[in-house]
Protein backbone atom coordinates (compact mmCIF):
# COMPACT_ATOMS: atom_id res chain seq x y z
CA UNK A 1 0.00 0.00 0.00
CA UNK A 2 0.86 3.51 -0.93
CA UNK A 3 1.05 6.29 1.71
CA UNK A 4 -1.44 8.09 -0.20
CA UNK A 5 -2.95 5.01 -0.27
CA UNK A 6 -2.99 5.17 3.73
CA UNK A 7 -3.63 8.81 4.38
CA UNK A 8 -7.26 8.24 2.34
CA UNK A 9 -8.19 5.93 4.72
CA UNK A 10 -11.15 7.97 6.11
CA UNK A 11 -14.02 5.51 6.38
CA UNK A 12 -13.44 4.94 10.19
CA UNK A 13 -12.46 1.05 9.52
CA UNK A 14 -9.04 1.01 10.34
CA UNK A 15 -8.76 -2.95 10.06
CA UNK A 16 -10.23 -3.11 6.46
CA UNK A 17 -7.24 -3.91 3.70
CA UNK A 18 -8.88 -1.73 1.12
CA UNK A 19 -9.33 2.47 0.88
CA UNK A 20 -12.19 3.17 -0.70
CA UNK A 21 -10.68 4.35 -4.07
CA UNK A 22 -8.53 1.51 -4.32
CA UNK A 23 -11.94 -0.72 -4.08
CA UNK A 24 -13.35 1.88 -7.06
CA UNK A 25 -9.68 1.69 -8.87
CA UNK A 26 -10.27 -2.31 -8.81
CA UNK A 27 -14.36 -2.31 -9.86
CA UNK A 28 -13.46 -0.10 -12.78
CA UNK A 29 -10.88 -2.32 -13.75
CA UNK A 30 -12.78 -5.45 -13.63
CA UNK A 31 -16.21 -3.52 -15.13
CA UNK A 32 -18.43 -3.69 -12.42
CA UNK A 33 -20.36 -0.83 -10.37
CA UNK A 34 -20.06 -2.13 -6.98
CA UNK A 35 -19.29 -5.14 -4.68
CA UNK A 36 -22.54 -6.57 -4.72
CA UNK A 37 -22.32 -7.56 -8.33
CA UNK A 38 -19.29 -9.64 -7.53
CA UNK A 39 -21.30 -11.93 -5.35
CA UNK A 40 -24.01 -14.07 -5.84
CA UNK A 41 -26.03 -14.60 -2.82
CA UNK A 42 -29.69 -16.01 -2.77
CA UNK A 43 -32.48 -12.97 -1.22
CA UNK A 44 -33.58 -16.02 1.60
CA UNK A 45 -30.04 -16.17 2.83
CA UNK A 46 -29.11 -12.45 3.39
CA UNK A 47 -29.58 -10.63 5.91
CA UNK A 48 -31.09 -7.58 5.52
CA UNK A 49 -32.48 -6.28 8.79
CA UNK A 50 -29.93 -3.64 11.22
CA UNK A 51 -27.60 -5.45 13.11
CA UNK A 52 -28.67 -3.22 16.42
CA UNK A 53 -24.61 -2.66 17.13
CA UNK A 54 -24.27 1.11 18.05
CA UNK A 55 -20.89 2.50 17.58
CA UNK A 56 -19.38 4.12 20.96
CA UNK A 57 -15.92 4.57 21.47
CA UNK A 58 -13.65 2.87 23.13
CA UNK A 59 -14.58 4.33 27.22
CA UNK A 60 -17.87 3.71 26.95
CA UNK A 61 -17.62 0.45 25.67
CA UNK A 62 -14.81 -0.71 28.09
CA UNK A 63 -17.01 0.73 30.81
CA UNK A 64 -20.11 -1.32 30.03
CA UNK A 65 -18.19 -4.43 29.74
CA UNK A 66 -16.90 -3.83 33.43
CA UNK A 67 -20.54 -3.76 34.50
CA UNK A 68 -21.29 -6.51 32.70
CA UNK A 69 -18.55 -8.20 33.84
CA UNK A 70 -18.98 -7.18 37.95
CA UNK A 71 -22.20 -8.80 37.80
CA UNK A 72 -20.49 -12.04 38.02
CA UNK A 73 -20.32 -13.74 41.39
CA UNK A 74 -16.82 -13.86 42.67
CA UNK A 75 -16.62 -17.55 44.32
CA UNK A 76 -13.52 -19.42 45.41
CA UNK A 77 -13.79 -22.68 42.59
CA UNK A 78 -13.62 -25.91 44.07
CA UNK A 79 -14.66 -27.41 40.63
CA UNK A 80 -12.75 -30.12 38.79
CA UNK A 81 -14.32 -33.06 36.54
CA UNK A 82 -11.70 -32.69 33.72
CA UNK A 83 -10.88 -29.23 34.00
CA UNK A 84 -8.14 -28.46 36.48
CA UNK A 85 -6.79 -24.62 37.50
CA UNK A 86 -3.24 -24.74 38.69
CA UNK A 87 -1.36 -21.26 39.61
CA UNK A 88 0.14 -20.42 36.04
CA UNK A 89 3.64 -18.54 36.72
CA UNK A 90 3.91 -14.76 35.26
CA UNK A 91 6.69 -16.54 33.18
CA UNK A 92 4.46 -17.75 31.22
CA UNK A 93 2.41 -14.77 30.51
CA UNK A 94 5.31 -13.15 29.85
CA UNK A 95 6.56 -15.20 27.17
CA UNK A 96 3.90 -16.12 25.59
CA UNK A 97 2.67 -12.94 24.71
CA UNK A 98 5.38 -11.80 22.84
CA UNK A 99 4.54 -10.59 19.12
CA UNK A 100 6.74 -13.53 17.69
CA UNK A 101 4.78 -16.09 19.32
CA UNK A 102 1.09 -14.56 19.61
CA UNK A 103 0.74 -13.28 16.24
CA UNK A 104 2.29 -16.28 14.89
CA UNK A 105 -0.06 -18.16 13.09
CA UNK A 106 0.33 -21.98 11.47
CA UNK A 107 3.88 -22.86 10.73
CA UNK A 108 3.35 -24.09 6.72
CA UNK A 109 6.88 -22.20 5.96
CA UNK A 110 9.68 -23.59 7.77
CA UNK A 111 11.96 -20.96 6.72
CA UNK A 112 10.20 -18.08 8.78
CA UNK A 113 8.89 -20.17 11.83
CA UNK A 114 11.82 -21.70 13.56
CA UNK A 115 11.04 -20.28 16.50
CA UNK A 116 7.73 -21.59 17.08
CA UNK A 117 8.48 -24.80 15.41
CA UNK A 118 11.09 -25.47 17.94
CA UNK A 119 8.85 -24.87 20.89
CA UNK A 120 6.33 -27.18 19.14
CA UNK A 121 8.98 -29.88 19.51
CA UNK A 122 9.75 -29.45 22.60
CA UNK A 123 6.33 -29.88 23.93
CA UNK A 124 5.97 -32.96 21.63
CA UNK A 125 9.13 -33.93 23.52
CA UNK A 126 7.84 -32.95 26.93
CA UNK A 127 4.49 -35.43 26.33
CA UNK A 128 6.66 -38.02 24.50
CA UNK A 129 8.73 -38.20 27.79
CA UNK A 130 5.93 -37.81 30.20
CA UNK A 131 3.75 -40.77 28.73
CA UNK A 132 6.50 -42.84 27.60
CA UNK A 133 5.32 -43.03 24.06
CA UNK A 134 7.36 -42.16 21.38
CA UNK A 135 4.65 -39.53 19.26
CA UNK A 136 2.89 -36.77 20.47
CA UNK A 137 1.63 -34.79 17.99
CA UNK A 138 1.20 -30.95 18.85
CA UNK A 139 -2.12 -30.98 20.61
CA UNK A 140 -6.03 -31.84 19.46
CA UNK A 141 -8.91 -29.20 21.08
CA UNK A 142 -9.09 -30.50 23.85
CA UNK A 143 -8.86 -34.22 26.22
CA UNK A 144 -12.57 -35.41 24.40
CA UNK A 145 -11.49 -35.05 20.72
CA UNK A 146 -8.24 -36.92 21.58
CA UNK A 147 -10.44 -39.64 22.41
CA UNK A 148 -12.79 -39.67 19.21
CA UNK A 149 -9.55 -39.54 17.44
CA UNK A 150 -8.24 -42.31 19.30
CA UNK A 151 -10.82 -44.73 18.51
CA UNK A 152 -10.57 -43.79 14.73
CA UNK A 153 -7.10 -44.43 15.32
CA UNK A 154 -7.99 -48.02 16.38
CA UNK A 155 -10.29 -48.35 13.49
CA UNK A 156 -7.76 -47.99 11.17
CA UNK A 157 -4.55 -50.19 12.04
CA UNK A 158 -4.63 -53.27 10.77
CA UNK A 159 -3.66 -55.67 13.53
CA UNK A 160 -7.09 -54.34 14.93
CA UNK A 161 -10.26 -56.15 13.84
CA UNK A 162 -12.81 -55.48 16.54
CA UNK A 163 -14.84 -52.01 16.19
CA UNK A 164 -16.75 -51.71 19.78
CA UNK A 165 -14.93 -49.19 22.01
CA UNK A 166 -15.66 -49.75 25.32
CA UNK A 167 -15.60 -46.97 27.47
CA UNK A 168 -16.15 -46.91 31.31
CA UNK A 169 -19.44 -46.43 33.20
CA UNK A 170 -18.14 -42.74 34.91
CA UNK A 171 -16.80 -40.77 32.08
CA UNK A 172 -17.35 -37.43 31.59
CA UNK A 173 -20.84 -37.14 29.70
CA UNK A 174 -19.20 -34.91 27.39
CA UNK A 175 -16.72 -37.01 26.36
CA UNK A 176 -18.96 -39.82 25.95
CA UNK A 177 -21.19 -37.07 23.56
CA UNK A 178 -18.05 -36.05 21.52
CA UNK A 179 -16.88 -40.20 21.29
CA UNK A 180 -20.35 -40.94 19.98
CA UNK A 181 -20.19 -38.01 16.99
CA UNK A 182 -16.55 -38.94 16.15
CA UNK A 183 -17.51 -42.54 15.34
CA UNK A 184 -20.68 -41.45 13.65
CA UNK A 185 -20.47 -42.73 10.16
CA UNK A 186 -18.23 -45.77 10.82
CA UNK A 187 -17.86 -49.10 11.90
CA UNK A 188 -17.39 -48.34 15.42
CA UNK A 189 -19.53 -48.37 18.08
CA UNK A 190 -19.54 -47.37 21.82
CA UNK A 191 -20.29 -49.62 25.10
CA UNK A 192 -19.93 -48.86 28.49
CA UNK A 193 -18.54 -51.21 30.98
CA UNK A 194 -18.67 -51.37 34.90
CA UNK A 195 -16.65 -49.49 37.85
CA UNK A 196 -16.79 -50.74 41.23
CA UNK A 197 -15.95 -48.13 44.11
CA UNK A 198 -15.15 -45.60 41.53
CA UNK A 199 -12.70 -47.63 39.76
CA UNK A 200 -12.71 -50.01 36.83
CA UNK A 201 -14.21 -53.48 37.61
CA UNK A 202 -11.12 -55.40 35.84
CA UNK A 203 -13.14 -59.03 35.89
CA UNK A 204 -16.51 -57.42 34.31
CA UNK A 205 -13.97 -55.79 31.41
CA UNK A 206 -12.21 -58.80 31.15
CA UNK A 207 -15.57 -60.50 30.56
CA UNK A 208 -16.96 -57.72 28.16
CA UNK A 209 -13.54 -57.68 26.02
CA UNK A 210 -13.30 -59.55 23.16
CA UNK A 211 -12.75 -60.21 19.07
CA UNK A 212 -15.39 -57.68 18.23
CA UNK A 213 -13.32 -55.08 20.55
CA UNK A 214 -11.49 -52.17 19.08
CA UNK A 215 -10.70 -49.95 21.89
CA UNK A 216 -10.91 -50.20 25.67
CA UNK A 217 -10.20 -46.83 27.62
CA UNK A 218 -9.60 -46.06 31.22
CA UNK A 219 -8.84 -42.72 32.90
CA UNK A 220 -6.33 -42.07 35.39
CA UNK A 221 -7.51 -40.35 37.64
CA UNK A 222 -11.00 -40.70 36.81
CA UNK A 223 -13.53 -38.07 36.49
CA UNK A 224 -14.44 -38.45 40.18
CA UNK A 225 -10.79 -38.26 40.78
CA UNK A 226 -10.15 -41.74 41.85
CA UNK A 227 -6.34 -43.26 40.70
CA UNK A 228 -6.88 -46.13 39.22
CA UNK A 229 -4.60 -48.97 40.68
CA UNK A 230 -4.99 -52.03 38.09
CA UNK A 231 -3.87 -50.45 34.96
CA UNK A 232 -1.51 -52.91 34.00
CA UNK A 233 -4.35 -55.35 34.34
CA UNK A 234 -6.80 -53.26 31.96
CA UNK A 235 -3.48 -53.20 29.39
CA UNK A 236 -3.04 -57.05 29.16
CA UNK A 237 -7.36 -57.49 29.05
CA UNK A 238 -7.06 -55.42 25.77
CA UNK A 239 -3.97 -56.68 24.49
CA UNK A 240 -5.76 -60.35 24.77
CA UNK A 241 -8.51 -58.93 23.14
CA UNK A 242 -6.59 -57.78 20.66
CA UNK A 243 -7.62 -54.38 21.02
CA UNK A 244 -5.80 -51.09 21.72
CA UNK A 245 -5.61 -49.52 25.07
CA UNK A 246 -6.25 -45.41 25.04
CA UNK A 247 -5.15 -43.80 28.76
CA UNK A 248 -6.82 -40.63 29.42
CA UNK A 249 -4.72 -38.46 32.08
CA UNK A 250 -3.53 -35.11 32.13
CA UNK A 251 -0.54 -33.08 32.72
CA UNK A 252 0.17 -33.37 36.29
CA UNK A 253 -1.08 -37.02 37.03
CA UNK A 254 1.56 -37.77 34.69
CA UNK A 255 3.79 -36.25 36.82
CA UNK A 256 3.22 -38.60 39.60
CA UNK A 257 0.57 -41.55 38.27
CA UNK A 258 2.14 -44.51 36.66
CA UNK A 259 3.64 -44.03 33.40
CA UNK A 260 1.17 -45.15 30.58
CA UNK A 261 3.64 -46.91 28.63
CA UNK A 262 4.59 -49.08 31.17
CA UNK A 263 0.64 -50.34 31.77
CA UNK A 264 0.73 -51.27 28.20
CA UNK A 265 -0.88 -47.90 27.17
CA UNK A 266 -0.90 -47.83 23.23
CA UNK A 267 -2.56 -44.16 22.98
CA UNK A 268 -2.53 -41.85 25.70
CA UNK A 269 -4.90 -38.95 25.35
CA UNK A 270 -6.08 -36.05 27.89
CA UNK A 271 -6.14 -31.78 29.22
CA UNK A 272 -2.45 -30.97 28.74
CA UNK A 273 -4.10 -27.24 29.79
CA UNK A 274 -4.11 -28.35 33.30
CA UNK A 275 -0.30 -26.40 32.81
CA UNK A 276 -0.09 -23.36 30.84
CA UNK A 277 -3.80 -22.16 31.11
CA UNK A 278 -5.51 -20.42 33.73
CA UNK A 279 -9.37 -21.40 33.99
CA UNK A 280 -10.50 -21.02 30.61
CA UNK A 281 -13.86 -22.08 30.04
CA UNK A 282 -13.98 -24.07 27.31
CA UNK A 283 -10.67 -23.67 25.89
CA UNK A 284 -8.11 -27.39 26.08
CA UNK A 285 -5.37 -28.44 24.99
CA UNK A 286 -5.65 -32.12 24.19
CA UNK A 287 -2.65 -34.41 24.09
CA UNK A 288 -1.78 -37.12 22.18
CA UNK A 289 0.61 -39.49 22.21
CA UNK A 290 1.04 -43.16 21.15
CA UNK A 291 3.50 -46.12 19.91
CA UNK A 292 6.14 -45.76 16.64
CA UNK A 293 4.06 -48.50 14.66
CA UNK A 294 1.00 -45.93 14.76
CA UNK A 295 2.75 -43.29 12.73
CA UNK A 296 0.96 -42.68 9.78
CA UNK A 297 -2.12 -42.87 11.63
CA UNK A 298 -1.70 -39.96 14.31
CA UNK A 299 -4.41 -37.18 13.85
CA UNK A 300 -3.16 -33.86 13.31
CA UNK A 301 0.03 -31.57 13.39
CA UNK A 302 3.74 -33.38 13.60
CA UNK A 303 6.55 -30.89 13.80
CA UNK A 304 10.10 -33.00 13.13
CA UNK A 305 13.57 -32.27 13.74
CA UNK A 306 15.72 -32.24 10.30
CA UNK A 307 18.94 -30.72 9.78
CA UNK A 308 19.44 -28.24 6.79
CA UNK A 309 22.18 -27.95 3.78
CA UNK A 310 24.74 -26.90 6.43
CA UNK A 311 24.14 -29.57 9.23
CA UNK A 312 22.43 -27.66 11.40
CA UNK A 313 19.52 -28.59 13.52
CA UNK A 314 16.08 -27.49 11.94
CA UNK A 315 12.35 -28.02 12.39
CA UNK A 316 9.49 -28.55 9.82
CA UNK A 317 5.57 -29.97 9.75
CA UNK A 318 6.30 -33.46 8.93
CA UNK A 319 4.51 -36.53 7.37
CA UNK A 320 1.71 -34.40 6.44
CA UNK A 321 0.68 -36.52 3.80
CA UNK A 322 -1.77 -37.97 6.30
CA UNK A 323 -3.34 -34.62 6.80
CA UNK A 324 -6.64 -33.34 4.44
CA UNK A 325 -4.65 -30.52 2.88
CA UNK A 326 -2.59 -33.27 1.04
CA UNK A 327 -4.85 -36.36 1.39
CA UNK A 328 -8.24 -34.81 1.15
CA UNK A 329 -11.17 -37.22 2.37
CA UNK A 330 -8.76 -40.27 2.73
CA UNK A 331 -6.66 -38.16 5.69
CA UNK A 332 -6.35 -39.71 8.80
CA UNK A 333 -8.90 -36.86 10.64
CA UNK A 334 -10.65 -33.79 9.64
CA UNK A 335 -8.56 -31.69 11.81
CA UNK A 336 -6.17 -29.59 10.37
CA UNK A 337 -5.58 -27.35 13.09
CA UNK A 338 -3.97 -27.56 16.60
CA UNK A 339 -3.79 -25.32 19.32
CA UNK A 340 -0.05 -23.80 18.86
CA UNK A 341 0.08 -21.17 21.40
CA UNK A 342 -1.75 -22.97 24.38
CA UNK A 343 0.59 -25.64 23.72
CA UNK A 344 3.54 -23.22 23.58
CA UNK A 345 2.27 -22.34 27.45
CA UNK A 346 2.24 -25.50 28.45
CA UNK A 347 5.72 -26.40 27.61
CA UNK A 348 6.76 -23.61 29.37
CA UNK A 349 4.36 -24.25 32.22
CA UNK A 350 6.41 -28.25 31.99
CA UNK A 351 9.96 -26.73 31.87
CA UNK A 352 9.18 -23.46 34.23
CA UNK A 353 8.08 -26.59 36.88
CA UNK A 354 10.73 -29.25 35.83
CA UNK A 355 10.73 -33.26 37.14
CA UNK A 356 10.68 -32.21 40.49
CA UNK A 357 9.02 -29.18 40.18
CA UNK A 358 5.74 -31.26 38.51
CA UNK A 359 6.21 -34.28 41.09
CA UNK A 360 5.96 -31.84 44.13
CA UNK A 361 2.75 -30.16 42.34
CA UNK A 362 1.33 -33.59 41.83
CA UNK A 363 1.75 -35.05 44.98
CA UNK A 364 -0.01 -31.76 46.62
CA UNK A 365 -2.77 -32.59 44.55
CA UNK A 366 -2.63 -36.27 46.60
CA UNK A 367 -2.27 -34.69 49.69
CA UNK A 368 -4.25 -31.78 50.06
CA UNK A 369 -7.42 -34.19 49.21
CA UNK A 370 -6.91 -36.54 51.23
CA UNK A 371 -6.25 -34.40 54.04
CA UNK A 372 -9.29 -32.40 52.72
CA UNK A 373 -11.99 -35.15 52.63
CA UNK A 374 -10.51 -36.30 55.84
CA UNK A 375 -11.41 -32.69 57.42
CA UNK A 376 -15.04 -33.09 55.64
CA UNK A 377 -15.32 -36.54 56.99
CA UNK A 378 -15.14 -35.58 60.54
CA UNK A 379 -18.31 -33.36 60.06
CA UNK A 380 -21.47 -34.98 61.48
CA UNK A 381 -23.87 -36.10 58.63
CA UNK A 382 -20.74 -36.12 56.19
CA UNK A 383 -19.00 -38.92 55.10
CA UNK A 384 -15.85 -38.09 52.40
CA UNK A 385 -14.74 -39.41 50.23
CA UNK A 386 -17.52 -41.95 48.94
CA UNK A 387 -14.65 -44.40 47.19
CA UNK A 388 -12.66 -45.93 49.06
CA UNK A 389 -9.27 -45.02 46.63
CA UNK A 390 -6.78 -42.74 46.72
CA UNK A 391 -7.83 -39.40 44.88
CA UNK A 392 -5.91 -36.81 43.10
CA UNK A 393 -7.12 -33.13 43.25
CA UNK A 394 -10.49 -34.43 43.51
CA UNK A 395 -13.09 -36.92 45.74
CA UNK A 396 -17.31 -37.41 46.31
CA UNK A 397 -18.91 -36.73 49.28
CA UNK A 398 -22.21 -38.21 50.90
CA UNK A 399 -24.12 -35.72 52.74
CA UNK A 400 -27.11 -36.79 54.88
CA UNK A 401 -29.01 -33.96 53.93
CA UNK A 402 -30.06 -32.51 50.68
CA UNK A 403 -26.25 -31.84 48.04
CA UNK A 404 -28.11 -29.17 46.09
CA UNK A 405 -29.60 -27.45 49.48
CA UNK A 406 -25.95 -27.60 50.97
CA UNK A 407 -24.54 -26.43 47.28
CA UNK A 408 -26.29 -23.45 47.59
CA UNK A 409 -25.49 -22.17 51.38
CA UNK A 410 -21.53 -22.64 50.20
CA UNK A 411 -22.37 -20.57 47.16
CA UNK A 412 -23.80 -17.71 49.30
CA UNK A 413 -20.75 -18.07 51.67
CA UNK A 414 -18.66 -17.43 48.37
CA UNK A 415 -17.64 -21.26 47.25
CA UNK A 416 -18.47 -23.37 44.59
CA UNK A 417 -19.11 -27.05 43.78
CA UNK A 418 -19.80 -29.51 41.80
CA UNK A 419 -23.69 -30.95 42.71
CA UNK A 420 -23.44 -34.82 41.83
CA UNK A 421 -27.03 -35.75 42.86
CA UNK A 422 -29.28 -35.49 46.04
CA UNK A 423 -26.83 -37.03 48.53
CA UNK A 424 -23.71 -36.39 46.91
CA UNK A 425 -20.99 -33.29 45.96
CA UNK A 426 -17.67 -33.30 44.60
CA UNK A 427 -14.72 -30.94 44.97
CA UNK A 428 -11.38 -30.51 43.59
CA UNK A 429 -8.70 -28.71 45.11
CA UNK A 430 -5.39 -27.56 44.00
CA UNK A 431 -2.38 -25.25 44.86
CA UNK A 432 -4.62 -22.38 43.72
CA UNK A 433 -7.64 -23.39 46.50
CA UNK A 434 -5.43 -25.30 48.82
CA UNK A 435 -5.63 -22.18 51.19
CA UNK A 436 -9.27 -21.75 51.22
CA UNK A 437 -10.23 -25.23 52.32
CA UNK A 438 -9.72 -24.30 56.09
CA UNK A 439 -12.48 -21.88 55.20
CA UNK A 440 -14.79 -23.95 53.08
CA UNK A 441 -14.89 -26.71 56.04
CA UNK A 442 -16.08 -24.25 58.04
CA UNK A 443 -19.07 -23.13 55.94
CA UNK A 444 -19.74 -26.48 55.32
CA UNK A 445 -20.03 -27.21 58.92
CA UNK A 446 -22.54 -24.23 58.84
CA UNK A 447 -24.27 -25.49 56.02
CA UNK A 448 -25.06 -28.71 57.53
CA UNK B 1 9.76 -43.43 -22.21
CA UNK B 2 9.10 -45.71 -19.20
CA UNK B 3 9.53 -49.31 -19.33
CA UNK B 4 6.46 -51.38 -19.61
CA UNK B 5 7.41 -54.80 -20.20
CA UNK B 6 5.31 -57.54 -21.65
CA UNK B 7 5.14 -60.43 -19.17
CA UNK B 8 2.92 -58.41 -17.54
CA UNK B 9 -0.88 -56.67 -17.81
CA UNK B 10 -1.88 -53.36 -16.23
CA UNK B 11 -4.40 -51.36 -14.95
CA UNK B 12 -5.54 -47.76 -15.57
CA UNK B 13 -4.63 -47.52 -11.81
CA UNK B 14 -1.32 -47.85 -13.08
CA UNK B 15 -0.67 -51.23 -11.21
CA UNK B 16 0.76 -54.37 -12.80
CA UNK B 17 0.14 -58.20 -12.52
CA UNK B 18 2.62 -60.64 -14.16
CA UNK B 19 0.93 -63.35 -16.52
CA UNK B 20 2.90 -66.36 -15.89
CA UNK B 21 0.76 -68.19 -13.71
CA UNK B 22 0.17 -68.15 -10.02
CA UNK B 23 1.81 -66.99 -8.03
CA UNK B 24 1.06 -63.63 -9.71
CA UNK B 25 3.29 -60.62 -8.91
CA UNK B 26 1.55 -57.22 -8.06
CA UNK B 27 3.16 -53.86 -7.67
CA UNK B 28 3.49 -50.20 -9.83
CA UNK B 29 4.55 -49.45 -13.32
CA UNK B 30 7.77 -47.25 -13.92
CA UNK B 31 5.15 -44.31 -15.09
CA UNK B 32 3.71 -44.48 -11.75
CA UNK B 33 6.73 -44.46 -9.48
CA UNK B 34 7.86 -41.87 -11.47
CA UNK B 35 4.85 -39.89 -11.27
CA UNK B 36 4.66 -40.37 -7.17
CA UNK B 37 8.53 -39.04 -6.64
CA UNK B 38 10.16 -40.80 -3.75
CA UNK B 39 8.61 -42.90 -2.50
CA UNK B 40 8.95 -43.16 1.79
CA UNK B 41 6.47 -45.40 2.64
CA UNK B 42 4.20 -48.45 1.60
CA UNK B 43 1.43 -49.95 3.30
CA UNK B 44 0.00 -53.57 2.46
CA UNK B 45 -1.94 -56.49 3.79
CA UNK B 46 -0.37 -59.60 5.32
CA UNK B 47 0.36 -63.09 3.59
CA UNK B 48 -3.20 -64.88 3.72
CA UNK B 49 -5.27 -61.30 3.33
CA UNK B 50 -7.78 -62.00 0.47
CA UNK B 51 -7.63 -58.99 -2.31
CA UNK B 52 -10.17 -58.21 -4.73
CA UNK B 53 -9.67 -57.00 -8.28
CA UNK B 54 -10.35 -52.75 -8.65
CA UNK B 55 -10.41 -52.88 -4.59
CA UNK B 56 -7.76 -51.06 -2.43
CA UNK B 57 -5.11 -53.39 -0.91
CA UNK B 58 -2.39 -50.45 0.03
CA UNK B 59 -1.22 -47.45 0.21
CA UNK B 60 1.94 -45.87 -1.08
CA UNK B 61 3.26 -42.43 0.21
CA UNK B 62 5.91 -40.31 -1.52
CA UNK B 63 7.21 -36.97 -0.46
CA UNK B 64 4.22 -35.40 -2.14
CA UNK B 65 1.00 -37.94 -2.27
CA UNK B 66 -0.21 -40.82 -0.54
CA UNK B 67 -1.77 -42.79 -3.37
CA UNK B 68 -4.20 -45.79 -2.70
CA UNK B 69 -3.25 -49.17 -4.46
CA UNK B 70 -5.82 -51.33 -6.42
CA UNK B 71 -5.03 -54.39 -6.77
CA UNK B 72 -5.29 -55.88 -10.68
CA UNK B 73 -6.36 -59.48 -9.85
CA UNK B 74 -8.24 -61.13 -7.12
CA UNK B 75 -6.66 -63.86 -4.42
CA UNK B 76 -4.77 -64.57 -1.64
CA UNK B 77 -1.70 -63.05 -0.47
CA UNK B 78 0.99 -65.54 -0.76
CA UNK B 79 3.89 -63.09 0.42
CA UNK B 80 4.66 -59.61 0.84
CA UNK B 81 7.48 -57.83 -0.11
CA UNK B 82 8.83 -57.35 3.17
CA UNK B 83 12.17 -55.61 1.56
CA UNK B 84 9.65 -52.20 1.13
CA UNK B 85 9.13 -51.15 4.28
CA UNK B 86 12.88 -50.82 5.53
CA UNK B 87 13.47 -49.84 1.38
CA UNK B 88 10.65 -48.31 0.38
CA UNK B 89 12.95 -47.08 -2.74
CA UNK B 90 12.97 -49.95 -3.94
CA UNK B 91 9.57 -49.45 -5.75
CA UNK B 92 11.57 -46.03 -7.35
CA UNK B 93 14.80 -48.04 -8.20
CA UNK B 94 13.00 -51.38 -9.80
CA UNK B 95 9.35 -50.89 -9.70
CA UNK B 96 9.43 -54.45 -11.67
CA UNK B 97 11.78 -56.84 -9.94
CA UNK B 98 12.57 -55.52 -6.29
CA UNK B 99 10.26 -53.42 -6.11
CA UNK B 100 7.65 -56.08 -6.13
CA UNK B 101 4.78 -55.53 -3.61
CA UNK B 102 2.95 -58.69 -3.29
CA UNK B 103 2.64 -62.35 -4.81
CA UNK B 104 -0.96 -63.50 -5.00
CA UNK B 105 -2.09 -67.09 -5.08
CA UNK B 106 -5.45 -68.63 -7.01
CA UNK B 107 -5.95 -65.88 -9.57
CA UNK B 108 -8.62 -66.69 -12.23
CA UNK B 109 -7.74 -66.21 -15.46
CA UNK B 110 -10.53 -64.25 -16.76
CA UNK B 111 -8.94 -61.59 -14.45
CA UNK B 112 -6.36 -60.46 -17.05
CA UNK B 113 -9.18 -59.90 -19.61
CA UNK B 114 -9.96 -56.75 -18.50
CA UNK B 115 -6.18 -55.40 -17.95
CA UNK B 116 -4.36 -53.63 -20.64
CA UNK B 117 -1.72 -55.34 -22.85
CA UNK B 118 2.00 -53.43 -22.54
CA UNK B 119 1.18 -51.97 -25.54
CA UNK B 120 -1.96 -50.74 -24.48
CA UNK B 121 -0.54 -49.30 -21.45
CA UNK B 122 2.16 -47.09 -22.42
CA UNK B 123 0.15 -45.95 -25.39
CA UNK B 124 -2.01 -44.58 -22.32
CA UNK B 125 0.69 -43.43 -20.86
CA UNK B 126 2.92 -41.39 -23.47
Amino acid sequence: MTDAGRHERDDGTPYAPHTPAETAAMLDAVGVDSEAELFDVPSEVRFEDDLGIDARGERELRAELSSMLARNDDLTEFLGRDHHTHYVPSVVDDLSQRAEFLTSYTQYQPEITQGFLQALFEYQSLIAELTGLPVANCSMYDAASGLGEAARLAGRVRSVSGTRVLVPEVLHENKRAVLRNYVDGTDLTVATYPMTDGTVDVDALSGLADEETALVYAENPTVRGTIEEGLSEVGAIADEAGALFCLGTDTVALGLLEEPASVGADVVVGEADALGLPTAYGMGLGLFATRESFLRQVPGRLVGAAEDEGGKRTYTLTLQTREQHIRKERATSNICTNQAWVALRTAMHLAWLGPDGLADLANQCVREAAALADRLDGLRGVAAPVHDRHHFREFQIRTDQPARAIAGDLESDGFAVHVVDDHRLQVCVTDVNAARTDALVDAFEEAI
Amino acid sequence: MFETPDDRKYQDSHEYATTGGDPVRVGISDFAQDELGDVVFVELPEAGDEVSQGEGFGVVESIKAVSDLYAPVSGTVAEVNDALFDQPELVNDSPYDEGWMLKVDGVDDADFEGLLSAEEYSEQTE
